[in-house]
């Protein structure tokens, strides 16, 4: 019995080995050096280095450009998130169940994922060229990350086992009840991680709106938080930079918090 | 009805194909009209463009491969270890995960220039391969994997890296291509790091070069962007069978 005990104690900790690799390079490339941008959070300047507490997140607290980068950045996910999650969950549902020519569409919504940027940004400045709303924006965010929802949902779709579809079909379930009752649920992990990543691409959006507007002072409502961080970045003050990542990180944390409730409570 | 959905269909999926027809269009387009003039600027008058080619080929290449075992053994640690506080780390690389990449870069250059890596081939290399969104997808895969197969493989071996050849890698088939296709896919189309790690031009990436192809003569960058598309596109299409075959995600937990 002890044995066997014993045995199972070694291949657990085996298994927890495994993260070793992972762990230490998460470690090296990322945690060491964030702690070091904490630091940088907390002191005045590069060559004096005296510890300042909290001044330079009231600083930036308190800066208008950092609040309307931040209030730009949420905007973004409120508006653009939920539009490309649905757009991809009805793209997807008729991809897996629709009509059989309309499968051979698929790759169209996968190709804006491969596309060079640069490209992308010259067109769109040869289409929205006399647009000056934040449209244009909005929409190479949604034309751009609906494909890889797309791809995650229809193959999420397509995993689930269609003997159930044909049991509640000889009970009488019509298609909607179905889709409601068998297929949101069956998918709903799917829709979460998209809905998650959906988020993180619009954090990664900077690079084309940057290369849209060919300018590091775009206009007001496409100045988002990676704009307020690159421009301190160019401007070599890292306690700006570094306070604002901080606070970041903190937002996408209560972002991730939130959602796993969210999802705790779906499942109840 | 039918007929209603494919319409929309139709209509949508030109929407998304328009821009991308637009890039090969113009590539083959010049004053004149039709033309493979700038794909003649691009091939034989732009020396620094293969290299460059090059040099994105072998970052993805090796960033996928050297990362895909890490994933695993990481994924399969996270999804059959007991330990105290693995929730909380699994949420940290989820956080992790979701950070844009201004918020990163400063510390991963801190961190590359204190280890000597700034200017070389592995300070693109080496922080990508611990880039954590891989781990995140295949752990949720493999949540949902059939563990008697495990079980009845430790009865025969007490090693776990056998374990993970014979019952585990075999089920993960359709997660490895899916995670083989986006990790490619973000190296591929990387552009801060090598433009701020990098001061080399002959370490320089393509993505590199189509941001700057104003600076280089003839019309470069709509060629450039065609044929940047190309790998990716064919990763796609030689994985896209099996992806329609079913990937499951399990609850992020």
């Amino acid at each position: 019995m002890k044995s066997i005990q014993k045995k199972c104690l070694k291949w657990n900790t085996k298994c927890a080995l495994c993260l070793l690799p992972s762990l230490l390079g998460t470690l090296a490339f990322f945690v060491a050096p964030f702690i070091r941008v904490i630091y940088y959070s907390l002191i005045d300047n590069q060559f004096r280095r005296n510890l300042v507490g909290f001044d330079n997140y009231i600083d930036t607290l308190a800066n208008e450009y950092f609040l309307l980068a931040l209030k730009n950045s949420l905007l973004l996910i409120v508006i653009c998130v939920p539009i490309v999650v649905i757009l991809a969950l009805a793209v997807s549902l008729v991809l897996s169940y629709g009509i059989r020519w309309v499968r051979k569409t698929r790759a169209a919504f996968v190709l804006p994922l491969v596309i060079p940027t640069a490209s992308i940004a010259l067109i769109w400045h040869s289409v929205f060229a006399s647009d000056t709303s934040v449209l244009p924006v909005y929409l190479l965010f949604i034309w751009k990350n609906t494909g890889i929802c797309v791809v995650l949902l229809t193959a999420a779709f397509t995993a689930i086992d269609h003997s159930i579809f044909e049991a509640a079909k000889l009970d009488g379930a019509g298609s909607f009840t179905l889709h409601k009752k068998i297929t949101v649920p069956m998918v709903m992990p799917t829709i979460f991680f998209v809905s998650l990543l959906t988020i993180v691409n619009s954090f990664k959006i900077f690079k084309e709106i940057y290369l849209y507007y060919g300018t590091n002072y775009p206009p007001d409502h496409s100045y988002t938080l990676q704009y307020y961080m690159n421009n301190n970045f160019l401007k070599l003050d890292y306690q700006s930079l570094a306070a604002s990542a901080v606070l970041t990180s903190v937002l996408i944390f209560g972002i991730v918090m939130a959602g796993m409730a969210l999802q705790r409570r779906y499942r109840q | 009805m039918k007929k209603l959905i494919g319409i929309i269909f139709a209509v949508l999926s030109a929407v998304f194909l328009i821009p991308v027809a637009a890039t090969v269009f113009l590539s083959f387009y010049s004053e004149g009209g039709f033309t493979l003039e700038c794909y003649n600027d691009l091939l034989f008058d732009c020396f620094v463009f293969y290299p460059m080619f090059w040099n994105s080929v072998l970052y993805a290449a090796a960033i996928t491969l050297i990362q895909l075992p890490v994933v695993i053994l990481c994924a399969f640690g996270f999804t059959w270890a007991k330990f105290r506080g693995k929730g909380i780390l699994f949420i940290f690389y989820i956080v992790l995960m979701m950070m844009p990449l201004q918020v990163t870069i400063l510390p991963n250059y801190i961190g590359l220039r204190d280890m000597g890596l700034i200017n070389t081939q592995w300070g693109i290399i080496l922080p990508m391969i611990f880039s954590p969104f891989g781990a995140v997808v295949m752990h949720q895969y493999m949540k949902g994997t059939d563990s008697s197969v495990i079980e009845a493989a430790r009865l025969e071996t007490n090693s776990v890296f056998r374990v993970i050849l014979v019952s585990v890698i075999p089920q993960l088939r359709v997660c490895i291509f899916a995670v083989v296709l986006f990790v490619f896919a973000e190296c591929w189309n990387m552009v801060e790091q090598p433009m701020l790690f990098l001061n080399d031009k002959g370490l320089k990436t393509i993505s590199v070069f189509i941001s700057e192809s104003g600076s280089y003569a003839g019309a470069v960058l709509f060629p450039a962007a065609v044929i940047f598309l190309i790998p990716v596109l064919l990763l796609y299409l030689f994985f896209s069978d099996s992806l329609e075959k079913g990937l499951t995600l399990g609850e992020l937990s």
